[in-house]
C-alpha cells in the first residue's frame, strides 16, 4: 500500500505561510473548519454526547420505570460492587477479553504470514474466507451456530460421537462449563476477519530488501520475524488489539440470541447485565451506572495498550 | 465555541428529558376528560349499528402469541367483525413474541409509543405494567354483569386481574390448566400408560415407574426439565409443587416459598432422577425447544401442554400427544392456570382509550364475537354466560380432554411481587441444583435473590 | 510473487501448515454452508441423525413459509436504511475527517479527543436516552431511528481523519492561492484523494449497519417496519427449533450482503488496511 506520500505532520503550512498570517485568516479558517465539522458534529452531538451525558447523570438517580426519579449519589456504584452478578459478569467479561482478545491476535497474525506472500488469487480466496462470518451478519452466524451446538439435533455432536470421542450428546450451550467456552468460539470465528486484512497489507508493507538483506546475514525465520517485519507492524497490532478489545467488550448479541447469560450467569457479561437490568428490570440508573464503569474499564484498557505496545515498538 | 454551544445544549436537553420522564411517572392518569365523540360527526352517516359509529380513532392492539392471535388473517377477521359494528375505530395490530416482547413494550413504554390495547395475562398487564402505573384503570368494563359471570366460573380469575386496591387493569377473555403431555405410543410401547389414572392424574411414585419403564423400553430421553430461560416457566413450577404438594407463594401471595420442605425434596428427587438418567435437564432450552423435541417424537413427554398446543401440534405430529396432569405424590394435582384478556395502556388520550375500551368489550362481550374469540385462543371462556363453546364444534373431543383438567386448576399466584426477577432466579435455581449445587443452597440462594428484589421494588 | 521460488519447494512443515489452513477454511465456511443448505431441506431432513450433509431432495418449503412474512419488505427496509446511513455517514464524516486533518482551529483537539473516546462506549448503556430522544423527534418505530444514531458513530470521522492526512498541503495551499474556495477546494481536491478511504467506509458502514441487531431491536416494533436482521430473530424466537425456517430467513439476510462484499472486496480490503495503517 502506498503509505508513502509524506505526512505532512504539520499542515499549519495551510495558514501559517509567511508573513501572510492575520487573525482575520485563522478567524476564517476557523469558521470553514467548523463549517465542515458541523454536519457530522450535529449527528455526533445529538446522538451520541447528549445521550452519554444523560446516561452520566442519571447513574447517580434511582431511575426505574413507574418509580419517581430521586438523587441517591454514588449508591447505584456501590450496589453494583456488591452485586455477586455484576462481580460474575465482570470476571465473564475479563475471560472473554483475554482469551479472546490474544487468541485473535496471535491467530489472525500466524493466517497473515502464512498465506501474504501466496498467489493473489489464494490470498484473497483466504481472506475472503475467513471475512466470510464478519460479513454473514451476528443473527445468521448466532441461529446456525445454536443449531449445530444443539444437543440433539446439533452436528458438532454428531461428529464428535461418531469419531468416538464424546459417549453422550452434550448440550454445549447449557452446561456452565463449555458455554463460555462456546461463546468465545463463536466470538473468535466474527473477529479475525478484520485483523487479517489489517496485517496481510502490513506484511506487505515490509521492506523486501530488509529480509532479503538478513537472510544474506544468516538470520533465520524467526529472527527476520522478530528483528524486521514485526517492529514495522507494530502499530496495525496496537490497532487491531484495541479494536478487538472494544468489539469484545461489546459483545452482546451473542449472548442475548444463544444463552440468555446463562446456564447459572456462566456466559453473563456486563453488556449483557446491563441490558437485562434496563430492559428486563427497566432498572434504568443501576443499567446506566454499569455503562459508566464499563466505558471506564475499556478507555482505560485502550490507553494501556496504547502505553505497553508503544514503549514496546521503540527498540 | 460551537463546542460549548453544543455542550450547553445537551445538557438542556438531558435536564428537560430527566424532568419529563419524572413529571410521566408522578402525574398518573391525565383525566383531561377530552371531547370523546366530537370528532365523530365527521364520520357518522352510517346508520345501521349502535353507539359504535359515534366514535372515531386510530387504535393499536399488541398481541402475544396467545393461541391464533398470533396469526394475520385470524385477527384480521375479528377487525372485520368489529368495523362492521364500529367503522370509525380503526385497528392496527402488531404481534409479539415472548422472546423479545418485553423488550418491545419496555421501550414503547419509554418511547412513549405504547399501543392502546395489549392482549396478555395478569403477571404482565397487573403485576408489572400495572404496578407501574402504565396501565390504564378498566374497572368501568367490570360491570356487575359481568363481575358475576366471570366470578362464576373462577373468583381467582377476578382477584387476578385487579391489583391490592381493587384496580382493574385487565379484562379477561380466556383461561386454561397447563398440563402435561405424553407420547402415548410411547408410553404405550413401554407398558407405561397403566401408570395413569383413567382422568389423567397419576402419583409420583407412578411417574417415577413410567420413568423406568420409558427408560428400560429403550428411551434414550424421558422428558427434559428445560430451564433455559424465557417462557414456560409454569410447567417447571408446576412440576416441582406437584411432587411433593409444595406450593409456590404464601397464602397472600407476598413472599415466595420453594424453600419448604415439599419443594426442597422435590427439587432433590429430580436431581436424583436426573443423576439416574431417568430425565434430562438442559439449560440451554427454553419451553418452545422442547415442544419442538417432544413434536418430533425424540422425547416422550412434554412439560408445557395446554389446549392451545394440542390444537397446533395436533396436525404436524405423527403420534398422539395425550395431556396427563402433574404427578403429584397424593395423586391430586394443582395445576397453574393461565388467564389470558386485555389491558389499555394509559396514552392519555380519552378518545383512545374509550374506542380501545369498545374493542375490548367486543372481543369478549358481544354475544357474536366472543364465542369466536375464545375459540380462536385455542383455550376456555372465563365467563359462564358463554357456555361450552366448542360443543358441536370438530374441537369437541380435543377440548373435552382439557375441560377435564379444570377442577384440579390451582392457586394463581404469578401476580406476586418481584414476579419478572423471581423468573430469571426460578430458572438459575434450577440451573444450580441440576449442575451440582446442593438443592438447600441453590433455594436459599433463591429465595434471598427474591426477598432482595421484593424489598427494592 | 516476490518470493515465489521458496514456496514453490514442498517441505513437510509447509504441507502441515497448507493443510491446517485448508480445514480452518472448511470451518469458517462450514456455517454459511449449513445455512444455504438448511434452507431447503424439509423438516425430516433438518432433524435427521445422521444429519443430512447435503439435501438430496432441495424444497422451497422453508422460502414459502418464510415469504408468509413480509421478508422482502424487510429486505426492503434494510437495504434502505444501510444505503441512507452509508451516503449520509460518508458525507459527513469525508467532511469532517478533512476539517480535522487539515485545519488548525480552536477546539480542534477536544474535539477529536471526544470523538475517539466515545468510541470505547458501550453503545447498548445510551439505548434509553436515545429512545427518549427519538421520541421527541417523534420517530420511534421508524427507520429513521436507526438510521440517524448510526451516522453520529464517530469511528467515520476517524477514519476519513487518517485518510485526509495524506493530502499534501502543498494542493490545498496551491488551490488557495489560485481563488479556489473552501468547498471548491473540497470537492476538487480533497475528495479525489480521500476516495479509496470513502470506498472502504461507505462497505464497512453499509455492512455494520446491515448487520446491527440490538439498536433495531429496541427501535423499531411494527411487523411492517422489520429489517432483515430482526425479522430472523423474530422467527427464531417464534418458531425456535424450526431450523429449516430460520436457516431460510438467514440465507435470505446473509446472500445479499456477502454478494456486496465479494463484489467490493478488493476496494473494501485496501481501504481498511490503507486506513489502518495511516493510523
Amino acid at each position: 500500500m502506498p503509505s508513502k506520500t509524506k505526512t505532512p505532520k504539520d499542515t499549519a503550512l495551510v495558514y501559517n505561510q509567511g508573513t501572510f498570517r492575520n487573525s482575520a485568516l485563522v478567524r476564517q479558517q476557523t469558521v470553514a473548519a467548523y463549517l465542515f465539522l458541523l454536519p457530522a458534529l450535529v449527528f455526533f452531538c445529538l446522538f451520541v454526547v447528549v445521550p452519554m451525558v444523560m446516561c452520566l447523570v442519571t447513574s447517580f438517580f434511582d431511575y426505574r420505570m413507574g418509580k419517581p426519579l430521586t438523587f441517591v449519589g454514588f449508591a447505584q456504584y456501590i450496589k453494583m460492587f456488591k452485586d455477586p452478578i455484576f462481580l460474575k459478569a465482570l470476571k465473564n467479561t475479563f475471560i472473554l477479553v483475554i482469551v479472546a482478545v490474544p487468541a485473535v491476535a496471535i491467530f489472525s497474525l500466524w493466517v497473515s504470514s502464512t498465506i501474504y506472500k501466496m498467489h493473489a488469487f489464494t490470498r484473497s480466496f483466504y481472506r475472503c474466507v475467513f471475512y466470510l462470518p464478519v460479513v454473514t451478519g451476528t443473527v445468521a452466524v448466532a441461529v446456525v451456530w445454536k443449531w449445530m451446538f444443539n444437543k440433539y439435533t446439533g452436528i458438532l455432536n454428531y461428529i464428535l460421537s461418531s469419531l468416538g470421542l464424546i459417549e453422550q450428546n452434550i448440550s454445549w450451550l447449557g452446561d456452565e462449563r463449555t458455554a463460555l467456552a462456546c461463546i468465545i468460539l463463536i466470538l473468535f470465528t466474527t473477529s479475525i476477519g478484520q485483523p487479517i486484512v489489517l496485517y496481510i497489507a502490513a506484511l506487505g508493507n515490509v521492506d523486501p530488501s530488509l529480509i532479503d538483506a538478513a537472510q544474506v546475514d544468516g538470520a533465520n525465520n524467526f529472527q527476520v520475524f522478530w528483528h524486521i517485519k514485526w517492529p514495522q507492524i507494530m502499530p496495525t497490532t496496537l490497532y487491531i488489539l484495541v479494536i478487538t478489545t472494544i468489539n469484545t467488550f461489546q459483545c452482546y448479541a451473542l449472548i442475548q440470541l444463544l444463552t440468555s447469560g446463562g446456564p447459572n450467569h456462566a456466559t453473563d457479561t456486563i453488556m449483557y447485565y446491563i441490558y437485562y437490568q434496563a430492559f428486563k428490570l427497566n432498572d434504568y440508573g443501576y443499567g446506566d451506572a454499569m455503562g459508566v464503569v464499563l466505558a471506564i474499564i475499556i478507555a482505560v484498557l485502550s490507553a494501556v495498550q496504547f502505553k505497553v505496545t508503544g514503549s514496546g515498538s521503540t527498540d | 465555541m460551537k463546542k460549548q454551544v453544543s455542550l450547553a445544549l445537551a445538557a438542556v436537553m438531558a435536564a428537560g428529558m430527566l424532568t419529563a420522564c419524572g413529571g410521566g411517572a408522578a402525574s398518573s392518569a391525565p383525566a383531561s376528560s377530552a371531547p370523546a365523540s366530537s370528532t365523530a360527526e365527521s364520520t357518522a352517516a352510517s346508520t345501521e349499528a349502535a353507539a359504535g359509529d359515534a366514535l372515531s380513532a386510530d387504535i393499536t392492539l399488541w398481541t402475544y402469541p396467545v393461541g391464533n392471535f398470533k396469526d394475520e388473517t385470524a385477527v384480521g377477521e375479528v377487525i372485520a367483525n368489529f368495523n362492521a359494528k364500529y367503522p370509525g375505530i380503526n385497528v392496527k395490530v402488531e404481534y409479539l413474541d415472548y422472546a423479545n416482547g418485553d423488550d418491545q413494550v419496555t421501550a414503547a413504554i419509554e418511547a412513549g409509543t405504547t399501543p392502546d390495547i395489549i392482549l396478555e395475562g395478569p403477571e404482565r398487564l397487573v403485576a408489572n405494567w400495572g404496578a407501574k402505573g402504565k396501565m390504564l384503570d378498566i374497572s368501568d368494563l367490570w360491570t356487575d354483569e359481568q363481575t358475576k359471570d366471570i366470578a362464576a366460573v373462577s373468583e381467582s380469575v377476578v382477584a387476578a386481574c385487579k391489583n391490592a386496591d381493587g384496580v382493574y387493569y385487565e379484562f379477561p377473555l380466556c383461561m386454561t390448566t397447563h398440563t402435561m403431555a405424553i407420547n402415548k405410543e410411547m408410553f404405550e410401547a413401554a407398558d407405561a400408560l397403566q401408570y395413569i389414572n383413567e382422568d389423567g392424574t397419576w402419583t409420583t411414585e407412578n411417574f417415577e415407574k413410567a420413568l423406568q419403564a420409558l427408560k428400560d423400553s429403550g428411551v434414550d430421553t424421558t422428558c427434559i426439565v428445560y430451564c433455559g430461560a424465557q417462557g414456560g416457566d409454569q410447567g417447571t413450577r408446576a412440576l416441582v409443587n406437584n411432587l411433593y404438594s409444595g406450593k409456590f407463594t404464601s397464602a397472600d401471595h407476598q413472599t415466595y416459598t420453594a424453600d419448604s420442605a415439599e419443594n426442597k425434596k422435590a427439587l432433590q428427587q429430580l436431581v436424583d432422577w436426573s443423576n439416574a438418567g431417568l430425565i434430562s435437564y438442559d439449560a440451554s432450552f427454553a419451553a418452545a425447544d422442547e415442544l419442538q423435541l417432544f413434536a418430533n417424537g425424540t422425547i416422550a413427554m412434554s412439560f408445557c401442554w395446554n389446549a392451545s398446543n394440542q390444537n397446533q401440534y395436533a396436525s404436524s405430529v405423527t403420534f398422539t400427544p395425550m395431556p396427563v396432569a402433574f404427578p403429584s405424590d397424593d395423586g391430586v394435582p394443582e395445576l397453574c392456570g393461565g388467564i389470558w384478556g386485555f389491558g389499555i395502556f394509559d396514552n392519555g388520550d380519552a378518545t383512545r382509550a374509550a374506542a380501545a375500551k369498545e374493542f375490548v368489550k367486543f372481543v369478549c362481550e358481544d354475544p357474536d364475537q366472543a364465542v369466536e374469540s375464545v375459540r380462536m385462543t385455542g383455550f376456555f371462556p372465563v365467563r359462564a354466560s358463554l357456555g361450552d363453546v366448542y360443543a358441536g364444534t370438530a374441537d369437541a373431543d380435543r377440548m373435552a380432554q382439557f375441560s377435564g383438567f379444570m377442577p384440579y386448576l390451582g392457586d394463581y399466584y404469578n401476580v406476586a411481587p418481584a414476579w419478572a426477577e423471581q423468573r430469571t432466579e426460578w430458572w438459575n435455581m434450577l440451573q444450580r441444583c441440576f449442575m451440582g449445587t446442593a438443592v438447600d443452597e441453590s433455594v436459599q440462594t433463591y429465595i434471598d435473590n427474591c426477598n432482595a428484589a421484593i424489598a427494592a421494588a | 510473487m516476490e518470493s515465489s521460488v521458496q514456496s514453490k519447494k514442498l517441505t513437510p512443515g509447509k504441507v502441515i501448515t497448507n493443510v491446517v489452513l485448508v480445514l480452518l477454511a472448511i470451518f469458517f465456511i462450514f456455517p454459511l454452508y449449513w445455512i444455504i443448505t438448511g434452507s431447503f431441506k424439509d423438516p425430516v431432513a433438518v432433524n435427521a441423525n445422521p444429519p443430512v450433509w447435503f439435501p438430496t431432495n432441495p424444497t422451497l418449503y422453508n422460502y414459502e413459509r418464510l415469504f408468509q412474512n413480509p421478508a422482502l419488505r424487510w429486505l426492503g427496509n434494510t437495504v434502505f436504511m444501510a444505503v441512507m446511513a452509508m451516503l449520509l455517514t460518508c458525507i459527513t464524516a469525508s467532511m469532517a475527517g478533512y476539517a480535522l486533518a487539515k485545519k488548525r482551529f480552536p477546539g480542534r483537539a477536544l474535539v477529536f479527543s471526544i470523538m475517539i473516546c466515545a468510541m470505547a462506549l458501550p453503545k447498548q448503556v445510551i439505548l434509553i436516552p436515545l429512545l427518549k430522544e427519538m421520541s421527541f423527534f417523534n420517530l420511534h418505530d421508524n427507520i429513521w431511528s436507526v438510521i440517524l444514531p448510526t451516522v453520529g458513530w464517530p469511528f467515520g470521522v476517524f477514519l476519513m481523519k487518517q485518510f485526509s492526512e495524506t493530502i499534501p498541503g502543498e494542493m490545498l495551499e496551491a488551490a488557495r492561492i489560485d481563488g479556489a474556495g473552501e468547498a471548491l477546494t473540497f470537492v476538487k481536491i480533497v475528495l479525489p484523494m480521500v476516495t479509496p478511504g470513502i470506498g472502504a467506509l461507505a462497505i464497512f458502514t453499509f455492512i455494520n449497519s446491515w448487520n446491527d441487531y440490538f439498536l433495531q431491536l429496541i427501535m423499531l416494533s411494527s411487523r411492517n417496519n422489520l429489517t432483515i436482521s430482526l425479522g430472523i430473530a423474530k422467527l427464531q424466537a417464534e418458531m425456535s427449533n424450526d431450523f429449516g425456517l430460520i436457516m431460510a430467513g438467514a440465507a435470505l439476510a446473509a446472500i445479499p450482503i456477502i454478494a456486496v462484499f465479494l463484489a467490493f472486496q478488493k476496494y473494501f480490503t485496501q481501504g481498511i488496511a490503507m486506513g489502518a495503517v495511516k493510523g
